[in-house]
C-alpha cells in the first residue's frame, strides 16, 4: 500500500523513464531518460515527482488530488491514456516506461497541456452536481429532497486523447462533452427548453454524428463515464426527435 | 529587463502550443498500437473501404473489356480462373465481410439498439464472418 | 497608522497557488489592488487538492478547538452561498459505535451548541435508513451540516473570478529568492518552468500563502514562521459507500472520517509531523489503520477494492515541540512581519483548513490593505463566484 518512498520497498528496483520534454521555443520535442528507483507500489506520478525532486526541478507535471478525482494528471504511459497518480510504474518488456502528454490538446510545456480548448467543447452552462443514484434504498432527511453527487466525469481529457476522430479533427466536440449532454438529457427534471437546446447542440456535424464508433474513449475513461455508449444513446434520442417532428 | 521577461512568460501562456498527435494526420486512423477492438475495427473499416473502392474501379475496368469484344472478355476469363486470381477473390470476400459485418455492428450500436455490447458483437460477428470466409474460400477454389 | 507610500495602484505578489492564495487573489482584486500570484506547480497541487473534500461543519472541533469550530460553521454557510453548485449538500453524521463514543456525546452536543453548529440526534434505525451501509451495531448518530466539495474545482472558482477581474495568475512559476532592501521585501526572483526564463517581480507587498511550505518561503525573507508540516494518510476505495459524510463520534483519531467522492469513498486520516513537506511517504501501517477504523463506521470499507493511498501535509501552526500534529491548533494566522520581525513588505497567512479559505483570505487581506495604508472593505462574503470552467475560458 505504500507509494512514495521506494527505499522502504521490499524489492527496490530501478526503472528507466523516457519522458517527453518540450519547452516552447524548442524546435522539436525531445525525450529525456531518467533512472528512477521504484518500489512495489510506486505510481507513475510518484516516479515523476521523484525526478522533479532529485534530478530535474524544471520538469513540468500537473497533479492535484493524487486519487483520480481531479483529472489533472492525465498522460500517455507506454502509449496508453492513464491517470498517472493511480497507474503503477510498470515497465514494458524492455524495462522502460515512456511518458508523454495526452494527445489532441495543445502542449504548454513537458507533460502539461492546455485544457482550455477541452473545456470549451462542453455545452454551457455546465453544472457538475446532480442527483445521486447510489444507495437507492436509502431515505433522506425530511428537509432534503434527495441526495446529491458530482458528475462522474473529472474532465481529464483522456477520452479526447484516445479518440481517432479527435486525432484528425479539432472541431469535434469529443466524447466528454457529448457524454455530458446525454447524461443531462437522461435525468428527470431537465426542462423542455433545456432538452431542446442540448439536442440542437448535439445534432451538429461537429457533435454526435462525428463519432465513428471506435469506442476507445470508453476504454480510456478512468471514471466509468462510458462516453461511447452515451454517444450512441444520444443518437437514439436525436433519431427519436427526428421521427417525431418528421 | 524584467518587464520584457514577464511579457514573454504571459505571451507563451496565451498562445496555443503545438498539439501532440499519436501519429501524423490520417495515419492516426491506422495506428492500432496499444489499442483495443474498437480502434481495430475502425482501422479495418477504413482499410477495407479503400480496398473495396479500389476493387470497384478494377471491376469497372475489367467490365469495360466487354466493349472490346468477346476475345478480350474470354482472355480475361482465362486469367480469372488462375489460383492467384482465385486467392484475390477470397481476399475480396474477406474485405466485403469485414466491411459489411463491421458496418452492421456499427449500425446496430450506433442506432442505440445494442448499446453496451460492441465487443461481443465484434467477436461474434468476427467468428460468423470467419466461418463464412472459410465456406466461401472452399467454394471459390473447388467449384467449376 | 503608518502612511504607506504605495498608491492605490499597489501591487501585491502572492506566493502560493493553493486555496488560500486563490481566495486572497480574489479578495484583493475585489478591493481594487493589482495582484500577481505565482505557484510553482499546478494550482491546488500542494495540500489543497489532496484533502478528502470535506466542507466542515466544525463539529469535529466543537469540543477541543472552539475557535476552529466557529470559523468552520461560519465559512461553511458563506461558501454555500458564494459557490452554489460546488457541494454535495447531503449533511454528515457523527456515528457512535462504542460506549466510549457514547461518553463523548454530551460534550459533543454541548460544544456544537456553543459553537452555533446545528445538530440532530438520531437513533440507530433512523441512521440506517439514511445510510444503509453504516455499521449495524451503531448506537447513535448525530446529523450535522457537513458537505462534500471537489477539493480542486471549488477553490478554482476563486481563481476564475480573480482572473476575470484582472488578477494575473501564473502557474508553473517558482519563487527562488526574495529580495530585501533596507529592511523590507521588495521583489521576488522567479523561474518560469514553461519558458525557462528567470526574472524578478517587484511588489509593494509579498504575501506568503504556501501552506506547509510557509516556513521555507519565510526563510527566504530571513524570518521564522512557526509552521509544523503535519501529513496524514488518506485512502480511496472504489464504491460510493455513503452519500453523507460519516464521522466517528469521538475526539480526533485516525481513520475517523469517510467522505464520498463521486464513485469512490475516501477514508482519512492520520497525523504525524515532518520537516519537509516535499518528502512525504505513505506508511503502510497507516493505510491499514484507515481500513481498520473506517470499517468500524462502514463495514464494506474492508472489502472495497483499492483505488489510491496518498499523503497530504497540513500546515499546522504551533510550537516546535509537537509530536503528532493532533495537539496543534487548526486555526489560522496572519503574520505581519514588519511588526513581528522587523521585515516590512512581507506578510504570511498560514494554518487553517480547506473550509476556511475565504475567511483566511479576508483576515489576510485586511492586514494587507492596512499595511498599504488603504481603506478597502472585504466584499467576498456576498460575491458569487464564477463557475470553475471559467478558469479555462480562452
Amino acid at each position: 500500500m505504500t507509494a512514495a518512498d521506494p527505499s522502504a520497498a521490499t524489492d527496490p528496483r530501478t526503472l528507466r523513464l523516457r519522458v517527453f520534454r518540450f519547452r516552447r521555443d524548442d524546435q522539436e520535442p525531445r525525450t529525456e531518460e531518467f533512472e528512477v528507483p521504484v518500489g512495489d507500489h510506486t505510481t507513475v506520478l510518484d516516479a515523476l515527482r521523484w525526478i522533479q525532486r532529485h534530478r530535474d526541478p524544471t520538469l513540468a507535471v500537473r497533479h492535484s488530488c493524487l486519487h483520480a478525482s481531479c483529472g489533472t494528471c492525465g498522460m500517455l504511459v507506454n502509449g496508453r491514456e492513464a491517470l498517472a497518480c493511480v497507474t503503477p510504474a510498470d515497465p514494458r518488456s524492455d524495462g522502460t516506461i515512456s511518458i508523454q502528454p495526452i494527445a489532441n490538446l495543445p502542449v504548454l510545456t513537458d507533460l502539461v497541456v492546455d485544457m482550455s480548448t477541452f473545456v470549451d467543447r462542453f455545452p454551457q452552462p455546465h453544472p457538475i452536481v446532480r442527483d445521486s443514484e447510489f444507495l437507492p434504498q436509502a431515505t433522506h432527511p425530511d428537509d432534503h429532497d434527495r441526495y446529491l453527487r458530482f458528475e462522474d466525469c473529472i474532465e481529464c481529457g483522456l477520452c479526447l486523447s484516445a479518440c481517432p476522430v479527435a486525432a484528425t479533427d479539432d472541431t469535434y466536440r469529443g466524447p466528454a462533452a457529448l457524454a455530458y449532454a446525454q447524461r443531462v438529457l437522461e435525468q428527470a427534471g431537465t426542462s423542455v427548453e433545456q432538452r431542446d437546446a442540448l439536442l440542437d447542440w448535439a445534432d451538429g456535424d461537429d457533435a454526435a454524428w462525428r463519432c465513428h464508433a471506435a469506442f476507445e474513449c470508453t476504454e480510456a475513461c478512468p471514471s466509468d463515464v462510458r462516453p461511447a455508449e452515451r454517444i450512441m444513446a444520444l443518437r437514439k434520442l436525436l433519431r427519436r426527435r427526428e421521427g417525431r417532428t418528421a | 529587463m524584467s518587464r520584457r521577461d514577464l511579457d514573454e512568460i504571459r505571451r507563451v501562456r496565451r498562445e496555443p502550443g503545438p498539439v501532440t498527435r499519436k501519429a501524423p494526420g490520417p495515419v492516426a486512423w491506422f495506428d492500432v498500437r496499444r489499442r483495443r477492438t474498437g480502434q481495430l475495427a475502425f482501422s479495418m473499416n477504413r482499410i477495407t473501404a479503400l480496398g473495396l473502392v479500389f476493387y470497384l474501379y478494377l471491376h469497372l475496368a475489367v467490365l469495360s473489356s466487354l466493349l472490346r469484344g468477346a476475345d478480350a472478355w474470354n482472355s480475361f476469363l482465362g486469367l480469372a480462373t488462375t489460383p492467384l486470381f482465385l486467392g484475390l477473390d477470397v481476399l475480396l470476400v474477406l474485405g466485403l465481410l469485414v466491411h459489411g459485418l463491421n458496418g452492421l455492428r456499427v449500425a446496430l450500436v450506433g442506432s442505440g439498439f445494442v448499446p453496451n455490447r460492441q465487443k461481443a458483437l465484434f467477436w461474434s460477428l468476427g467468428v460468423f464472418g470467419t466461418i463464412l470466409l472459410i465456406y466461401s474460400a472452399i467454394h471459390v477454389f473447388t467449384s467449376d | 497608522m503608518v502612511r504607506s507610500t504605495a498608491s492605490v495602484d499597489a501591487h501585491v505578489l502572492i506566493v502560493g497557488g493553493g486555496g488560500t492564495g486563490g481566495a486572497l487573489a480574489h479578495d484583493l482584486t475585489l478591493r481594487g489592488l493589482r495582484v500577481t500570484l505565482v505557484e510553482r506547480g499546478e494550482f491546488t497541487s500542494g495540500t489543497t487538492g489532496r484533502h478528502h473534500g470535506l466542507l466542515h461543519s466544525g463539529a469535529r472541533y466543537a469540543v477541543n478547538d472552539r475557535d476552529s469550530a466557529v470559523e468552520c460553521i461560519e465559512e461553511n454557510r458563506i461558501l454555500r452561498r458564494i459557490a452554489p453548485g460546488s457541494f454535495e449538500e447531503n449533511d454528515g453524521l457523527f456515528v457512535g459505535v462504542t460506549d466510549e463514543d457514547m461518553d463523548y456525546l454530551p460534550a459533543f452536543l454541548e460544544g456544537c451548541e456553543a459553537s452555533g453548529i446545528p445538530t440532530q440526534v438520531l437513533g440507530p434505525e433512523q441512521a440506517l435508513r439514511l445510510e444503509p451501509l453504516l455499521n449495524p451495531d451503531l448506537k447513535v448518530a448525530v446529523r450535522v451540516p457537513d458537505a462534500t466539495m471537489d477539493a480542486m474545482r471549488m477553490p478554482l472558482r476563486f481563481f476564475a473570478t480573480a482572473r476575470a477581474n484582472g488578477a494575473e495568475l501564473l502557474n508553473h512559476v517558482a519563487v527562488t529568492e526574495l529580495g530585501t532592501s533596507a529592511g523590507r521585501v521588495v521583489d521576488a526572483t522567479v523561474r518560469d518552468v514553461v519558458t525557462g526564463i528567470e526574472t524578478t517581480v517587484e511588489a509593494d507587498l509579498v504575501v506568503n500563502a504556501t501552506g506547509p511550505w510557509s516556513g521555507q518561503v519565510a526563510r527566504m525573507a530571513g524570518v521564522d514562521v512557526p509552521i509544523r508540516p503535519s501529513p496524514g494518510v488518506m485512502l480511496a476505495v472504489r464504491g460510493r459507500l455513503c452519500n453523507m459524510v460519516i464521522n466517528r463520534l469521538h475526539g480526533s483519531g485516525d481513520g475517523d472520517i469517510i467522505v464520498p467522492q463521486r464513485a469512490l469513498s475516501v477514508v482519512g486520516t492520520s497525523s504525524w509531523v515532518v520537516e519537509d513537506p516535499d518528502d512525504l511517504d505513505v506508511p503502510p501501517d497507516h493505510v491499514a489503520r484507515m481500513i481498520e477504523e473506517g470499517s468500524k463506521l462502514i463495514p464494506a470499507v474492508r472489502d472495497a477494492p483499492f483505488r489510491a493511498a496518498w499523503s497530504a501535509a497540513r500546515p499546522l501552526i504551533g510550537s516546535r515541540d509537537a509530536d503528532s500534529g493532533r495537539e496543534l491548533s487548526r486555526t489560522f494566522k496572519t503574520i505581519d512581519h514588519a511588526s513581528d520581525d522587523g521585515v516590512a513588505g512581507f506578510v504570511t497567512i498560514t494554518g487553517g483548513k480547506a473550509t476556511t479559505l475565504r475567511g483566511m483570505a479576508e483576515v489576510c487581506a485586511d492586514t494587507v490593505v492596512r499595511v498599504l495604508g488603504l481603506d478597502a472593505p472585504c466584499r467576498t462574503r456576498e460575491t458569487v463566484l464564477l463557475p470553475h470552467t471559467e478558469f479555462y475560458a480562452a
